[in-house]
């Protein structure tokens, strides 16, 4: 909308499909109960250690309490009891949702033709120039674009294919249960310890994920972007919807 | 780090000669195909419940085979192994019992079971027993390595006459006031252990003195210290809030997989 020149040659187009606009609501949900759960869980053990073993005494690789909070008053903000009840209720809708939603896409072809970079998009020289425009911040162009750029399909394809498996793993791997079925997960992340800390350092990149994502948004249009996920209908002025290189050549937001 | 069928240890006893050997016990085979082995005793209200039942029906369905939880090396020990919750107990009875050493300390066994008895600690220890290095997951995040001897449950409840076609659960009582029920699948695992012996030592005080359950596939919480009284049972609805167990009680999942 900031980049409306006159509402009488505006185009309405559907943007989202629903199946998205679902499952991208559904993991907001999930996605904020687990990160605060998760924060629950790790104020009540503010420390984190590398191998099998860890407890208070032995030498962590990470202590709360060296950055001035100390044990007991991270205990006193960190609930386990809601946070494990939350955490897995919400991995479980997580899970669910992100099942249906590659399940879904990969049958209707949305994933193949949306998300997953051509061969082209992948060159040294065509990332570099997409990195070069994003730091650019070439406003314009993006708040008209109705397709994913290279970067943004390399990211999204590396958060669903492989940092949220890797999440579900790292904490499937502080299971007693699941790794004595599974124990390949502790020789794959060294142990239970390191799939703690590692699983805690994917939080830190679950967030910043999360803060880039609603960056771009403002950037392209927050009203326009946000209801584009919400009822699909994305508004694009007229100079940008007529020419297909323009589209070709911009990015999708969020 | 090794994997216990490499390094049989002395006195250890594998789970095929161990079923054989309780022909009492077949009929709970059986049982693992019973709702009890997916769902727990108390299914609560909302998403939580539902993924309470979806995590413990995914988790034994993996675990079908009833594999072992990882056994580690000795030399994969850690240093110290932590003391948590009551370290002491003070009830009066217990502390004169410590102080003699548990020579008069005995262990009821009743319930669903053919021939109810109650086991002294020294018979305790003259039957079959298994030595196994684990990793103690406390489901607050610690984790450490310890190596656990003890008499596997299901001797235990053969001495008492195996248990009737009925039973459903095991409630182990405690002399701090905690209790836990776990089911026929967590009973026939070769790990699950009553554990008179941490590291090669006496269990200490602090670990709960003298019999600890270790039941190896769920978090610590479910690892009873300071055993006082085993009941067989069908139901758990009679036991505090009717869930199954205290920390059930109080909110935590009954189901510690995880």
């Amino acid at each position: 909308m900031t980049n409306d020149r006159g509402a009488s040659i505006r185009k309405r187009i559907t943007h989202h499909p629903l199946s998205v606009r679902i499952a991208h609501w559904v993991n907001v949900i999930a996605g904020g109960y687990l990160l605060v759960s998760g924060i629950h869980l790790f104020l009540d053990f503010p420390e984190l250690y590398w191998g099998h073993t860890g407890y208070q005494g032995y030498p962590a690789i990470f202590r709360l309490s060296d950055w001035g909070l100390s044990w007991d008053e991270a205990g006193a903000m960190g609930n386990r009891m809601w946070g494990r009840n939350y955490h897995f209720t919400f991995a479980w809708v997580f899970l669910l949702n992100g099942l249906a939603y590659v399940g879904w896409n990969l049958k209707t072809g949305y994933l193949q033709r949306q998300l997953w970079p051509r061969r082209n998009e992948l060159t040294l020289s065509r990332l570099g120039t997409e990195i070069h425009q994003q730091l650019r911040w070439a406003t314009r162009r993006r708040s008209t674009a109705t397709e994913y750029s290279p970067l943004q399909k390399a990211s999204y394809v590396l958060l669903i294919f492989v940092f949220v498996p890797l999440m579900l793993l790292t904490g499937l791997a502080q299971s007693p249960g699941f790794t004595a079925a599974w124990p390949w997960m502790l020789d794959l992340f060294g142990g239970r310890q390191s799939a703690r800390t590692l699983h805690s350092i994917g939080t830190l990149l679950f967030v910043l994920f999360v803060v880039v994502h609603v960056i771009e948004v403002l950037a392209g249009g927050a009203f326009n972007r946000i209801r584009s996920m919400v009822t699909g209908t994305l508004i694009l002025p007229r100079s940008a919807s007529g020419s297909r290189q323009d589209i070709d050549a911009g990015e999708l937001h969020g | 780090m090794s994997n216990p069928t490499q390094f049989p240890r002395h006195g250890q006893i594998s789970r095929r000669r161990l079923l054989l050997s309780v022909p009492a016990f077949s009929g709970l085979l059986g049982t693992a195909c019973s709702r009890e082995t997916f769902v727990p005793p108390t299914v609560r209200g909302g998403l939580t419940g539902i993924a309470d039942v979806l995590t413990m029906s995914l988790n034994r369905l993996v675990l079908a085979d009833q594999p072992l939880a990882r056994e580690y090396d000795v030399s994969d020990i850690a240093p110290e192994f932590p003391t948590w919750n009551q370290t002491n107990p003070p009830d009066e009875e217990y502390q004169r019992q410590r102080r003699k050493g548990f020579k008069d300390w005995s262990l009821p066994v009743t319930g669903l079971v053919e021939r109810p008895s109650s086991f002294s600690l020294e018979e305790i220890k003259r039957m079959p027993a298994r030595t196994q290095i684990t990793n103690h997951v406390c489901e607050q995040g610690w984790s450490a390595i310890a190596q656990w001897t003890g008499t596997p449950l299901l001797q235990l409840l053969e001495a008492a006459g195996g248990v009737k076609p009925q039973a459903r659960y095991v409630v182990l009582d405690t002399v701090d006031g905690w209790y836990e029920g776990i089911d026929m699948f967590e009973v026939v695992h070769p790990q699950t252990i009553l554990a008179y012996s941490l590291n090669g030592n006496d269990l200490p005080t602090g670990n709960g003195a003298p019999l600890r359950l270790r039941v190896e596939r769920q978090c610590g919480y479910k690892n009873l210290k300071f055993l006082k009284s085993i009941e067989v049972v069908e139901s758990m609805v009679a036991f505090g809030r009717g869930t199954g167990g205290i920390n059930s009680d109080w909110g935590f999942h009954w189901y510690g997989g995880v």
